[in-house]
């Protein structure tokens, strides 16, 4: 669907900032991909290199199959109606009801007037806005600007939706709601979704994919199982942190004891391992934090255990737990 | 207000009062006549200034130097030199250079790089955001331009319409000095000359009315036309 062959872009300036310095990515067609990274990561940038709102100075940019870094004017501009793009700050036209705004890229695109009404109303009952379709977007909530950002996108049917931080300006609850609609449009329409973000959550909530991304670079790129469980790249760990890796008070560790963390994911997050481990490996178990969660559709289980016993003990109890497909992690 | 004056006015005399309609017709007319046509000249200099400043769609620094530097250039000339400077080309225009048709050429002037300005400010004032969604709906420099930035600063494009003929009152009443008729030149040689200082007075409470009327009226419409908070 979209692969970005060492995209590089540098904003020129007193001193120059290195957005992007080299991005390799492959975003597969009918995902959820989700790009995580702090503020100033180049998150925006990246995103926008895909439409081409941002030019790269270097690398390339494939859509579909074309070579989007080529194009310029008219065919820029037919590529970029069939990708959808929804932003922080809604980015509505204020001089447009809702219908109107809905309707804006179909008179683009030069859409009769049936057309239009016919779709502007089922785009508005996807997004479960079609009693507002006469008020103006002042007179809407955040929530409610957000799907009439996305309903807007929508209408001209892309196969591509770009979120920059769609959910960042809205509560927890709008979130939800809007992640989900994002969710089911992604698994109703099957359009392939890119999302950009700084909150763990919501890459958790429904991101098949992700890339971290630091300092313009990506990091690390996995399933969002993959990545939460077993972060590899140092990015990827500190933004874990304090999400679904605790931290123990040091007191808590008490010396002789081991202590683990014990991932189980899918199906292992929902079967009585802990107690045959203390049943058939004679050890005492203390149980510290746990905490059951879902990553899309994955449930999984965080458990943090000391574990008191000889040290062969130990080592056959973590043997069992590895071979049941824990994921066991020593922490001291 | 306005019927109030007109009853002050017919208690009074007859000619007086035939004195000040016709002065204040010719007000209109240099007025209206210099306000539309400056704002049909002023808007695409305005929406060229904006669009091809920096970071916008038709980024164009040279040119935007070059047209920002003409459009500061016409404001900075005082209108009454203006006025005579450009004599030959309103007579060439008008055919004449005095008069109310002829006045209306140099106010013309004078007010296209004031419009041009405040529609440039009022088209920068429009969110980036708004204009870079257009673009990645695949909109066009041009559909930006109509169906994005004209309708977006509307309101504020109406009162930079309402603002250039207040000035033009202003304006209207120094081309008057130069027998471009109107309420301007009839204070002069009533008020001023004659000693008639209750034309003077009249004349003066026209063109404060007329100037709150044009407010008034602008303010309501770019009201109307408000869709934000
Ligand atoms: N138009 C620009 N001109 C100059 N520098 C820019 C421009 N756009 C972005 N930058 C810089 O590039 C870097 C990456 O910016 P970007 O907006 O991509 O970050 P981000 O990851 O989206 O951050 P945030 O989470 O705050 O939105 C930042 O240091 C930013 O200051
Ligand atoms: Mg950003």
């Amino acid at each position: 669907m979209i692969r970005l062959n060492n995209v590089v872009k540098t904003f020129p300036g007193k001193t120059a900032v290195h957005a992007l310095q080299g991005i390799d990515l492959h975003i597969p067609a009918g995902q959820i991909f989700g790009i995580i990274g702090q503020s100033g990561a180049g998150k925006s940038t990246l995103v926008r290199c895909i439409n081409m709102l941002e030019r790269p100075d270097e690398g390339e940019v494939w859509v579909n199959g074309l070579l989007i870094n080529n194009l310029g004017g008219r065919r820029l501009r037919d590529e970029r109606k069939k990708i959808g793009m929804i932003f922080q700050h809604f980015n509505l036209l204020k001089s447009r009801t809702v219908y109107k705004n809905i309707a804006f890229p179909l008179e683009l695109a030069g859409f009769p007037k049936g057309e239009i009404a016919a779709r502007v109303k089922s785009l508005a009952e996807l997004v479960g806005l079609e009693d507002r379709l006469d008020a103006y977007p002042s007179q809407l909530s955040g929530g409610q600007k957000q799907r009439v950002g996305i309903a807007r996108a929508l209408a001209t049917e892309p196969d591509l939706l770009l979120c920059d931080e769609a959910t960042s300006a809205l509560d927890p609850e709008t979130t939800k709601s809007v992640l989900q609609l994002l969710r089911r449009i992604n698994s109703e329409l099957g359009l392939t979704i890119v999302l950009i973000t700084h909150e763990m959550a919501v890459i958790q909530e429904i991101c098949d994919r992700v890339a971290v991304l630091e300092d313009g670079r990506v990091q690390e790129v996995g399933t969002v199982v993959d990545v939460f469980t077993r972060p590899r790249s140092t990015a990827a760990k500190r933004m874990l942190q304090g999400f679904l890796q605790p931290t123990v008070p040091d007191k808590l560790a008490e010396a002789g004891k081991k202590l683990l963390r014990l991932t189980f994911i899918d199906q292992k997050a929902h079967q009585p391992i802990m107690s045959r481990l203390v049943r058939e490996h004679n050890v005492d178990v203390n149980i510290l934090f746990g905490r059951i969660d879902q990553m899309k559709d994955t449930p999984f289980g965080v458990l943090m255990v000391e574990m008191d016993g000889d040290s062969e003990q130990i080592d056959t109890a973590v043997q069992f737990l590895q071979e049941q497909q824990v994921e066991v992690e020593v922490l001291g | 207000m306005f019927k109030a004056v007109v009853e002050f006015f017919q208690s009074y005399n007859p000619m007086t009062l035939t004195i000040l309609r016709d002065a204040t017709i010719e007000t209109l007319i240099m007025v209206g006549a210099s306000t539309a046509l400056a704002s049909f000249a002023g808007l695409p200099v305005g929406i060229l200034l904006a669009t091809t400043s920096k970071d916008h769609i038709l980024e164009q620094s040279f040119l935007n130097r070059i047209l920002g530097g003409i459009v500061n250039l016409g404001r900075s000339i005082p209108f009454i030199i203006l006025m005579v400077a450009i004599i030959p080309f309103t007579r060439k225009v008008a055919g004449t250079s005095i008069g109310t048709t002829a006045a209306i050429v140099p106010l013309t002037v004078a007010a296209v790089p004031f419009v041009a300005r405040l529609v440039e400010g009022a088209f920068l004032e429009i969110d980036s955001g708004v204009i870079e969604a257009a673009e990645s709906m695949g909109a066009s420099p041009l559909q930006i331009i109509f169906k994005v930035m004209i309708p977006e600063a509307l309101p504020a494009l109406i009162l930079a319409v309402t603002m250039t003929s207040v000035n033009l009152i202003g304006y209207s009443a120094m081309a008057g000095a130069i027998g471009g008729g109107g309420l301007g030149d009839l204070a002069i040689r009533y008020g001023y000359q004659r000693f008639r200082g209750d034309i003077m007075l009249q004349t003066v409470i026209i063109l404060v009315v007329l100037v709150q009327g044009i407010q008034m009226l602008g303010d309501k419409i770019a009201q109307r036309l408000y869709h934000r908070k």
